[in-house]
């Protein structure tokens, strides 16, 4: 073999293994956009930093508390007849049937749209049905208000109670996924299905 | 009040508030109409019934069971929300209501029909032969199954209404072989009629072990309907593949097995008797 040809080959495998390497250790999060089935944010939203209070009543600082992990962030609440239950019981469900080496960089977080009715036990019953790992965060109304505005996320609107007194909760359908890299690259509308997040929280698990 | 003609997933909470579905009551009365028609004896009307009570009776009882599988409750809740529900529409339109409303019709009256050969005579020579029969109910109910047609047609109410006739015509042209004798078929006595049942039944049956070894639900359909029963939407949908699977199963056995015993107990002709003609 002609030594042009074979530091030709040469080439070829260093840059194929170099290739397989990034294939099997982890995707960059530029590149990795393509693969997910969730719709693709640009740019990238920063994790963003605050602090709520969780279903024991302490402070829960977001950025801390999942800094590095695969976190789902959804803002609903507790007696949303459709959107809210469809995604939690989808993610739940996958989450059940994924490998720990996944589950356990995941983290799934619930801030409720309607603090009035949503008190702490309720929040932490209604997540337990899905699953006990579940984050219930609850704030003012303009503490939420806030944090969707930073996570670009339209902030939810109060329909007017109805004689009863029951009234719903206009809010974002959307799940946000921050990955490690603490930036979210991806959204999850609702009609994502459990196929489409079986698929794609291996990879924002992987994302560095 | 936003009225439906025909129930179509719609995406929005159940409740348990009645609505009216015309379409379903429209479709009803015409099959109620062409079965009272179809099931009147031959003749001036003082020609006795040849068919017995009882299977006029089954007939009606057909109809009943075509108006509650479409109408509200059952109708929205298997084209929107249940996949279990929308198992039971398949096994009660495809399955269940033909060979009852086609045991009910005047046997005198097919077969003047059938004598005439005009156009509803060829149609129906055509469609029915055993083996054409077959292959479109199984195309029909294997397509109607697929997961993507089923998420398209059932959002809209032409779609939902195609899925709904297209599993009653096929399940009246697959079981129009079997009930009725006309036009006559030498060839497709009782064990021909068991073979067929059996190998048309085949691909439901795989259709219902596919719904109830499927790691996720397959149906996107039912998987984002707001939740009605305390069963997600995979446990929903395991249901669905069994109730395929031991009633569907259970009742294609059991035609099968009172064909067998008639023909177990129809007179045999001898061949003493063969060669005494000959």
């Amino acid at each position: 073999m002609s030594s042009p040809v074979r530091s030709s080959l040469v080439a070829a495998l260093v840059v194929a293994s170099a290739l397989l390497s990034l294939a099997g250790c982890g995707i960059s999060a530029e590149s990795g956009g393509s693969a997910y089935r969730g719709a693709k944010l640009a740019p990238a939203i920063p994790r963003p930093s605050f602090t709520l209070t969780d279903t024991h009543g302490q402070p829960f600082d977001f950025r801390a508390k999942t800094d590095s992990t695969v976190t789902l962030l959804f803002f609903g609440y507790l007696n949303c007849p459709d959107v809210c239950p469809v995604h939690m019981t989808n993610i739940a469900a996958v989450m059940r049937n994924l490998p720990f080496e996944v589950t356990r960089r995941v983290r799934v977080v619930f801030v409720t749209t309607d603090p009035a009715r949503d008190t702490p036990d309720k929040l932490q019953a209604w997540l337990s049905n899905f699953d006990p790992s579940f984050i219930g965060l609850r704030g003012t109304l303009e503490q939420v208000k806030d944090i969707e505005k930073s996570v670009h996320v339209a902030p939810a609107v109060a329909d007017a109670p109805d004689s009863s007194g029951n009234y719903q909760v206009g809010h974002a359908a959307q799940v946000i996924a921050f990955t490690p890299d603490d930036s979210a690259h991806v959204v999850y509308p609702f009609g994502t299905r459990q196929a489409d997040w079986m698929h794609d929280l291996p990879l924002l698990a992987r994302v560095k | 009040m936003n009225v439906q003609w025909w129930c179509s997933a719609r995406g929005i909470p159940w409740k348990w508030h009645w609505q009216p579905y015309p379409g379903v009551w429209i479709a009803v009365l015409a099959l109620a109409a062409a079965y009272a028609r179809w099931a009147k004896p031959v003749g001036d009307g003082t020609r006795q019934h040849e068919v017995s009570t009882a299977r006029r009776i089954g007939g009606w009882a057909g109809i009943a069971l075509v108006w509650m599988t479409l109408d509200w409750p059952g109708g929205p809740l298997g084209t929107g929300y249940l996949a279990s529900v929308h198992a039971a529409q398949f096994l009660v339109l495809a399955m269940l209501a033909p060979p009852l409303l086609l045991r009910g019709v005047d046997p005198a009256r097919v077969r003047a029909m059938i004598d005439r050969n005009g156009a509803a005579a060829r149609i129906i020579r055509l469609t029915t032969k055993p083996l054409l029969a077959m292959l479109a109910f199984t195309i029909v109910m294997l397509v109607t199954h697929a997961p993507d047609v089923v998420d398209v047609l059932m959002r809209s109410q032409l779609g939902a209404f195609a899925l709904d006739l297209a599993w009653f015509v096929s399940g009246l042209a697959f079981w129009w072989p079997v009930v009725i004798d006309a036009p006559v078929r030498e060839h497709f006595g009782p064990p021909m009629r068991m073979l067929y049942l059996f190998a048309g039944t085949q691909a439901h049956l795989y259709l219902a072990m596919w719904l109830l070894l499927a790691d996720l639900p397959v149906y996107g359909i039912f998987e984002l309907a707001p939740r009605i029963t305390s069963l997600s939407a995979l446990e929903d949908q395991q249901v669905a593949g069994g109730l395929l699977l031991t009633l569907g199963g259970t009742y294609v056995l059991a035609v099968i097995s009172v064909v067998f015993f008639r023909w177990f107990a129809e007179p045999q002709t001898e061949p003493s008797d063969f060669r005494n003609v000959t």
